[in-house]
């Protein structure tokens, strides 16, 4: 019992996730400043922000339904949260799992982006409207693409447990290559649902002021904040253990460092995406995700039936 | 002072976020304004971020004299910054009302409709200028409340 909790609360459950989505947070950001030949923020940046944030004033407006208005950054928060206990880290065995993990962990990050949808949508503001609704519209696009994916390695595994498909790839590494597709596809999607450069539509600043999140101020948005980090902290780490299973069996500490370095080249990926595109618009993108991602995910699928055909049986 | 709200107060200073107000200026401390937020002068190494609504800043830097159609939605926009909340005005117009004062159209500096807690003189302010004085206000509030 205590070692459980011990596992939720510290280590390597809540209080390292919000730690480790901190630094990666000032990860992105530094390596985007130095890529734009810029200094960068200091190292406790988003430590500093979440402090600040969450000691200044709330304000819920008039017209919005105050509950509600409350309740959607720790829902995206919890959602986010949640779904970090079924990813396998640093060992083939993930702290929680079942047979089906992986579909609820891709279910568990969507709730955040559903939350975005509500905050902005009972703000009562039409920025934040304009910013929900894109937000919905937006999660149309990339949501099938990642799904399918994912489930790539799922058939090549021939099973729904992230460990298990971890333990997979752990035992058979060279079936890594077959996913390449899928790894790009799922880091383009990740794009789009962290919201970032080319695909931050739902908030554009120069546009509709701050989207969904526009209302939002003080702890509220601190919580925002801390849940877009900790969701992308969630998706490097999906990504690493579908698409990047190496070093499984290592020992725990050289597992560790393998980890941190695997998300870190993940967010590195992301902030190279995010540093040289530009934002396009809302049609764009969304052709863009149906006319290519959609087919190359169909195609990443079909690799993987054939493959599993002439390899595995 | 207890330790949590030394914690805060380091915070303020670290992550100062602004949005950006034109109360009737000619566009000229607006550029500098810009110019100073472009990778050039790369104030993101002081927390500083350009935030597109009231409701996320901090510290709301206005420039230009206030003229009478502005002033209502000078003081919405103050009113929907949350608090601790802090105010600059940028160039000589916003100080003072610079060679707009006493205009049929213009109500003066900034601080005739809401509080200022730092003036930055200039026609139009360098960046070095805007950023010494954000730089500045921070020292100040460290002397105030440390």
């Amino acid at each position: 019992m205590a070692t459980s909790l011990f596992y939720i609360l510290v280590f390597p459950g809540i209080l390292f996730l919000g730690l480790f989505s901190l630094a990666l947070e000032f990860f992105d950001r530094k390596f985007h400043a130095r890529m734009q030949n810029r200094k960068g923020p200091p190292w406790f940046q988003p430590l500093a922000d979440f402090i600040k944030l969450s000691a200044k004033e709330g304000i819920i407006p008039e017209e919005a339904n105050a509950t509600l208005f409350r309740l959607m950054p720790l829902l995206a928060l919890t959602a986010a949260t949640v779904s970090f206990f079924y990813i396998p880290l640093w060992s083939t065995r993930a702290l929680y799992s079942f047979d089906g993990d992986l579909i609820v962990v891709i279910y568990l990050l969507t709730i955040p982006t559903l939350a975005f949808f509500l905050a902005g949508w009972v703000s009562a503001s039409l920025y934040s409207m304009l910013g929900a609704v894109r937000a919905l519209t937006q999660l149309f696009a990339y949501e099938v693409p990642l799904f399918m994916a994912v489930l790539s390695p799922a058939i090549l595994a021939g099973s729904w447990s992230l460990s298990e498909i971890a333990a997979f790839f752990n035992d058979k590494p060279l079936f890594i290559i077959f996913n390449v597709p899928g790894f790009l596809i799922s880091l383009i999607a990740l794009l789009g649902k962290l919201e970032k450069v080319p695909f931050d539509i739902p908030e554009a600043e120069t546009e509709i002021v701050g989207g969904s999140f526009t209302e939002y101020s003080g702890r509220y948005l601190a919580f925002f904040r801390m849940a877009v980090d900790i969701e992308m902290l969630v998706g490097a780490s999906l990504v690493a253990a579908l698409f990047l299973p190496i070093g499984l069996d290592l020992h725990p500490v050289a597992g560790f460092i393998v980890y941190i370095l695997k998300v870190l080249f993940v967010v590195a990926l992301l902030s190279v995406l995010r540093t040289i595109f530009a934002r396009i618009r809302i049609d764009q993108m969304i052709r863009f995700c149906w006319i290519y991602l959609a087919p190359l995910s169909l195609i990443q699928i079909l690799i993987a039936f054939i493959v599993k055909g002439l390899f595995l049986q | 002072m207890s330790i949590i709200s030394k914690m805060v107060n380091w915070a303020r200073l670290k992550s100062p976020w602004i949005i950006h107000f034109n109360t009737g200026a000619c566009n000229a401390c607006d550029i500098e304004i810009v110019d100073a937020l472009t990778p050039r002068y790369d104030i993101e190494r002081f927390g500083i971020l350009l935030k597109g609504t009231p409701r996320h800043a901090d510290v709301m830097i206005c420039s230009g004299a206030v003229t009478n159609q502005i002033e209502d939605r000078l003081k919405r926009v103050y009113e929907q910054m949350p608090e601790p909340r802090f105010v600059v005005a940028v160039g000589t117009c916003a100080s003072s009302g610079g060679v707009f004062n006493g205009c049929y159209n213009v109500k003066g500096g900034i601080d005739t409709v809401i509080p200022v807690n730092a003036y930055i003189p200039g026609c139009p302010v360098r960046p070095e200028a805007i950023i010494d004085g954000v730089v500045k206000l921070l020292a100040s509030l460290e002397e105030k409340e440390g």
